[in-house]
């Protein structure tokens, strides 16, 4: 039996996960997402691979045995509604409790900007996105899921964000781990990933960072707070653009913390309406948040922020310090680009950027090099004089980490995807030499097959156990042998594997018997006279040895006998 | 798959019935222990997790019965790290702990550190910083904590422990094939940084357990001190008290060991703390700081600003509440430090109610505020300053009579009037200094008998913490006197060091019940006693009666002291213990002075055999009580240095014959009666040459000879080293100066 497994997406890229794996018959695609950067067929993984590879199958249903969904990112769900709805998949969907409440926003507020901002052809409707969501079936953490009689699949704690997890799978004795986006690292808000150690043949694992090691947490949040605190006691306006879920509440909560503290009274505002609404999720999902929280929780709810204020538009041209967070998170568009407009000129005022940003947005332009002047359209040109503090949180474990869980797991072996291709070679290279793991980073629409071990049931005869267990007396070792428990004594069998039956060991008298066999004893004559004094002239060990394995010969020799029949009356 | 059924072992666990059975005699465990060990590792490779574990925690407590030496570590260890990577958790945190013992027993074997086991011990430490990378929180921690007690771990592999990257080896070993020069590998990838990983870790309860082992490490290297260091400032920020509180108690460890540099990046984090709102935090910062050095004059000044400030605010740390003032706390030291500073910073904070007796106190650590406060005052004009404050008479009338009735003088307020008014009375703090020595002296004497008092009461480390500090100022004090009153200190000195060794000793007769083979501690504290109560005795002349009844006493404690230990049929001791109180009866016939109650009962004890005594409450009578009448007491003392010779131009000889060693001998306080002995030592031969105290020169204080000796017993080798040292005989041996000489000559 083998593994197969194609990539659809996220091979050699990030954008669009999307893995079908084949074990033993059953075909499980993980995650369902879109690729950001396409605007075209390529923005959706290419559906119709998976279809293939199970001819026999008349849709995806039949072909595809239940799709799995890590985490609510729109590159790991974004393609799910066009799957169940256009394509037509209606087989059982699984995600987590937290992924299925906050996917319906995410993948609404994306068909929202799709359809009504940049005027596209609408993919699917928020009627599907509803009747999508009803075909999931939530997972918990660590409960075993009998999708049909031979998967089993299971859900782990993966951090990165709020009910991400990684999934465990498993026909038969070929089992693997697909990580998904994971962090090794814990959050304010979120936890390390957590997993158990199991027996496994393949580990698929996201390497977004898979040449970066990244130093302690503490230093970049000890950077990001000195900065917001110079700027807001200087009197200026720190601008934070961002997603609207997870870096915002991670953020946040180390804001208030620090404000907290420090006992400061400047205000803290939410822009969008889809953050607050996500805070209302977060509080309610408090058990899949970090132990930080949970330990917290009992006191006050972490997310129930103490400093936040009630926002409205007018604010921005409100005199005096402020910290507002806004999205999107790469100054594309939308409020922070208004808030930016704004804000930009003053010397005073500061804009954090996230990690990376996608070119062509004013992020991007903001993060490489300092311009002095932007240009927003033809019309519009702002000087930027305020402050730039680039961000390095980020969800996504290090190489490091990625190492690490790699080497916990001890999978056979290892296949990365959502990475950037140099680098995953590199860490390619590593996990092959360091850990001695076969490793593969498919280009997408590659399949790549692996190996898997496969255990057999053997019976085994009362005679041959009990012959095991009781002690071969020899010599004065007897009695430590007695009080060994058995140890590791070898024991002889002869393994009888005929047609159509669970192979067995037995005993040797117990094969003659079952062969209907006379015990046949092979003597060596010792030497004729004739040859005698040929062997005096030339080796005289020859002689004793000989004689040697008369003595002994007995035994083994009927075996080697017997085994040959066995050969013979197995090849029939 | 963890599929597999976990069964529960019938009857009690292995472990239980293991402990429950070890009291046996330990001679015949070595036998049984071997199959029990053989028994429980094939357990340890059953099919049921909960069986492996109990196997494993099964031959952990055979392991911490069995002997260092028996090879059940190395089968145990060999089990451990087989189940290191088991699947289920249980096994794994067992395994560990497993691994921990066995470090532990492997570290205890005599000449493991020195037969090149590094290797192992580094390997253990690696394949524990692997488990600290588990996703199982319990093993995370139990790994933590094994890391914390592993003995001697190379540097490198210390460093590696704290960074994520790895560290190339400096010296270039980096493997070069083809032309390509290879990164370096480890062993076990995870295992670097782990402590990084841990103090960023989600429970506290794991970041708790890497900062104290990051502290218990840091003394093996200083570059692993202060790069842990830099971790430890980050765990200073964390959002737990209870690591907060950890990392300040292992920054307060490392502070004890030394090991904390603290630089002018970490200032701020300590400064913020002082200033925390929860008091522990605070004490425990002021603690730390208490202990530390500060390189820059300027961190120095801002911790002092940051102490007032905290004390301003916090009313609850006001040293005078209740009056009562122990100085054997760094805190106070600190706190001292500071008021004292308060007066010579800003007027604003003059306003601050400093009680006087603080200042009185603050007499006795002159030198440490001294050395504090740099060259901002020198310490005369400190001193003064202290007296007046503290209201200590004889400055006050000292003072009027030198300047003629100018009292508005003593209204220091800047370092500038302290200045001009030192020079104004130059004259007079000769003689004032020794008032104020005297003063000093008498405020470390009353300390060091309360450290005394409270000797059973509490910490035996407070009590050596308040000798050593009195005996630091002793020492500053003493390089700053001459005559009686500097031989009076160097003797005081010698005095704590006794009763140092006394307090010590005393705990560790209490405390220790194995009479081990070889030299203990015990015996060579007691030897400490013995060579320290010698100096006194012979090192001085010119004792009253009180001081030699008192050295006297204080010898008749280490006798008794060695008694204790070794039983009350020592001979020797015996003669030795009669000799004193003989001594003591002399020196008290005339009734000058009064034998004390501790030696009335010895003698009784004495006389009647020690029948019916027992010795240890016999030592309860000792009282410390130092006498401070000194008299005319001189200091003996003798200088021999070898002339024209040095290891790099050693003298020349010829083998065999006799060569003659010049050299100059310098004696201080020598009677006419005094004999003297030269002593040169090589090898085994020694030879003793008398010298004429009537062939030297100078005056009865000093006196100075240059001559020239024959050393008969030249070697018949290239080069020897000669080792000389004078003895007087009046009593016993005083080694007064010992001088290691290198000779070398060509054989002819």
């Amino acid at each position: 039996m083998a593994i197969e497994c194609l990539v659809l997406g996220a091979g050699q890229e990030v954008g669009k996960s999307c893995v079908v794996v084949t074990i033993g018959g059953k075909r499980v695609m993980f995650d369902c997402g879109m690729h950001m950067g396409y605007h075209d067929s390529r923005r959706y993984p290419d559906f119709a691979r998976a279809l293939a590879l199970a001819p026999s199958a008349a849709d995806y249903t039949a072909a595809i045995s239940c799709v799995v969904i890590t985490h609510f990112h729109l590159d790991h769900i974004g393609a799910l509604p066009y799957f169940t709805e256009v394509c037509g998949y209606h087989g059982p969907v699984y995600m987590t409790y937290p992924t299925k409440a906050l996917a319906p926003l995410m993948l609404e507020d994306y068909r929202k900007v799709m359809v009504d901002q940049r005027g596209e052809e609408e993919q699917y409707s928020y009627e599907d996105i509803l009747c999508c969501m009803k075909k999931v079936i939530p997972l918990d953490l660590k409960q075993t899921v009998q999708v049909d009689k031979d998967l089993v699949i299971r859900a782990y704690y993966a951090g990165h964000v709020l009910g991400a997890a990684m999934i465990y799978a498993k026909v038969g004795d070929a089992a693997m781990v697909y990580t998904g986006d994971y962090n090794m690292t814990p959050d304010r808000h979120l936890g390390a990933a957590q997993i158990d150690r199991m027996k496994l043949d393949l580990l698929i694992t996201e390497s977004t960072y898979a040449k970066t090691v990244r130093d302690s947490k503490h230093a970049r949040e000890r950077e990001f707070l000195k900065a917001v605190h110079k700027c807001v006691s200087g009197g200026g306006k720190v601008l934070i653009p961002t997603f609207a879920l997870g870096r915002a509440q991670e953020l946040c909560i180390l804001l208030d913390d620090y404000w907290e503290r420090m006992n400061l009274k400047i205000p803290i505002y939410f822009s969008a309406g889809l953050t607050i609404q996500a805070n209302m999720y977060y509080k309610m999902l408090i058990g899949w948040t970090s132990q930080k929280i949970k330990n917290s929780y009992t006191v006050h709810n972490p997310f129930d922020f103490k400093h936040v204020c009630h926002f409205e538009r007018s604010f921005i041209n409100n005199p005096g310090p402020c910290v507002l967070f806004a999205t999107p998170g790469m100054i594309s568009g939308g409020f922070s680009l208004e808030v930016f407009k704004k804000w930009a000129p003053s010397e005073k005022n500061l804009v954090t950027l996230p990690g990376y940003c996608v070119a062509g947005t004013i992020g991007h332009k903001l993060m490489s090099g300092k311009p002095t002047t932007i240009d927003i359209d033809k019309d519009t040109r702002i000087d930027v004089r305020c402050q730039i503090h680039q961000l390095s949180f980020s969800p996504h474990t290090d190489s490091k980490g990625i190492m690490d869980l790699t080497e916990y797991l001890s999978p056979n072996h290892v296949i990365l995807v959502h990475g950037e291709k140099p680098q995953m070679a590199f860490l390619k290279e590593r996990i092959e030499s360091e850990l001695g793991m076969q490793c593969y980073y498919p280009a997408n629409n590659e399949t790549v097959s692996i190996p898997t071990t496969q255990n057999l049931r053997i019976n085994a005869t009362e005679k041959f156990i009990t012959g095991c267990s009781s002690t071969p007396q020899t010599g004065n070792n007897a009695q430590k042998q007695n009080l060994g428990f058995g140890g590791c004594t070898e024991a002889r069998g002869i393994l009888l594997m005929e047609k159509s039956k669970t192979p067995k060991i037995l005993c040797e008298d117990e094969l003659l018997h079952l062969l209907g066999m006379e015990k046949h004893l092979v003597h060596f004559e010792p030497l004729p006279c004739s040859r005698m004094k040929e062997a005096e002239s030339t080796d005289e060990p020859l002689l004793s040895s000989r004689i040697e394995e008369v003595k002994q010969s007995d035994g083994s020799a009927v075996q080697q006998a017997s085994l040959a029949d066995l050969g013979c009356e197995r090849n029939e | 798959m963890d599929e597999r059924p976990s069964v529960s072992v019938p009857g009690p666990p292995y472990a239980e019935r293991a402990r429950a059975a070890e009291p046996r005699a330990s001679t015949g465990l070595s036998e049984r222990s071997e199959a029990e060990v053989r028994a429980l590792a094939s357990m340890s490779r059953g099919i049921y997790p909960l069986a492996r574990a109990e196997a494993l925690r099964g031959l952990a407590a055979v392991l911490e019965a069995a002997d260092t030496c028996s090879g059940v570590a190395e089968q145990c260890y060999g089990c451990a790290v087989e189940l290191m990577r088991d699947e289920d958790e249980g096994v794994r945190l067992a395994s560990v702990r497993l691994i921990a013992i066995c470090m532990d027993k492997f570290a205890g074997r005599e000449g493991w550190d020195g037969n090149g086991n590094g290797d192992q011990t580094d390997l253990m430490f690696l394949q524990l910083s692997s488990m600290a990378r588990d996703m199982s929180t319990k093993v995370r921690i139990e790994a933590f904590n094994a890391l914390g007690k592993s003995h001697r771990v190379s540097e490198g592999v210390l460093l590696q422990s704290l960074s994520k990257k790895v560290i190339k080896p400096s010296t270039g070993s980096g493997s070069i094939i083809k032309g390509k020069k290879l990164p370096p590998k480890l062993i076990f990838p995870c295992a670097a940084g782990i402590f990084a990983h841990g103090i960023e870790d989600e429970f506290y309860q794991v970041r708790t357990a890497a900062c104290k082992s990051l502290g218990a490490l840091s003394k093996f290297s200083t570059q692993y001190a202060q790069k842990a260091l830099d971790l430890l400032m980050d765990m200073m920020n964390d959002d737990t008290e209870a690591v907060r509180m950890q990392t300040l108690h292992t920054l307060f460890y490392m502070a004890t060991y030394g090991c904390l540099s603290v630089q002018e990046m970490h200032m701020h984090m300590f400064l913020g703390l002082l200033i925390d709102t929860n008091a522990l935090i605070r004490d425990a910062t002021r603690k730390i700081l208490g202990l530390v050095n500060l390189p820059k004059l300027q961190m120095f000044k801002s911790a002092i600003d940051v102490l007032i400030t905290s004390l301003e605010k916090n009313p609850e740390i006001s040293m005078s509440s209740d009056g009562e003032l122990i100085l054997d706390k760094p805190r106070i030291k600190a706190l001292l430090i500071v008021s004292i500073s308060v007066s010579f910073s800003d007027d604003k904070h003059n306003k601050l109610d400093i009680p006087e007796i603080i200042f009185l106190h603050a007499i006795s650590l002159l030198g440490k505020i001294s050395c504090a406060l740099g060259e901002v005052v020198d310490q005369n004009s400190l001193l003064s300053y202290l007296c007046q404050k503290s209201g200590t008479p004889f400055w006050k009338t000292r003072l009027l009579s030198a300047e003629s009735g100018e009292t508005e003088g003593c209204n220091v307020e800047t370092v500038a009037g302290i200045r001009a008014q030192i020079e104004k009375t130059e004259k007079s703090t000769e003689c004032l200094d020794q008032v104020l020595t005297m003063q000093s002296m008498k405020t470390i004497i009353e300390t060091v008998e309360r450290a005394w008092a409270m000797r059973k009461s509490c910490n035996i480390c407070d009590v050596r913490t308040i000798l050593r500090s009195c005996k630091e100022e002793l020492i500053i004090l003493a390089s700053n006197s001459s005559g009686s009153t500097g031989a009076f200190l160097c003797f005081l000195c010698e005095y704590l060091d006794a009763v140092q060794f006394i307090v010590e000793t005393s705990r560790s007769i209490q405390l220790d019940n194995s009479y081990g083979l070889g030299p203990t501690s015990l015996d060579v504290l007691l030897k400490k006693l013995d060579t320290s109560i010698l100096r006194m005795k012979c090192c001085y002349a010119g004792f009253n009666r009180e001081m030699e009844v008192q050295v006297c006493e204080l010898a008749l404690l280490a006798n008794l002291l060695r008694l204790s230990k070794d039983g009350i049929h020592s001979k020797l001791v015996l003669e030795k213990l009669h000799w004193t109180i003989n001594r003591l009866e002399c020196l008290c016939a005339d009734g000058s002075c009064e034998l004390s109650y501790f030696s009335r009962e010895i003698k009784k004890a004495f006389d009647a055999n020690f029948v019916g005594s027992d010795v240890c409450t016999l030592l309860e009578l000792f009282h410390l009580k130092p006498k401070t009448d000194y008299g005319m007491l001189k200091a003996i003392s003798a200088v021999l240095q070898v002339r024209d010779n040095d290891s790099e131009n050693p003298s020349s000889y010829v083998c065999g014959l006799p060569v003659g060693v010049s050299f100059d001998v310098s004696l201080c306080n020598f009677s006419r009666h005094d004999r003297l002995w030269l002593r040169m030592i090589v090898g085994e031969s020694i030879q003793h040459t008398f010298l004429e105290i009537s062939s030297f020169g100078g005056n009865d204080e000093v006196k100075c000879c240059s001559t020239t000796i024959p050393f008969f017993a030249t070697p018949m080798a290239w080069s020897f080293v000669l080792r000389m040292m004078n003895e007087t005989t009046e009593m016993e041996k005083l080694i007064s100066g010992g001088i290691d000489t290198y000779r070398s000559g060509h054989l002819e």
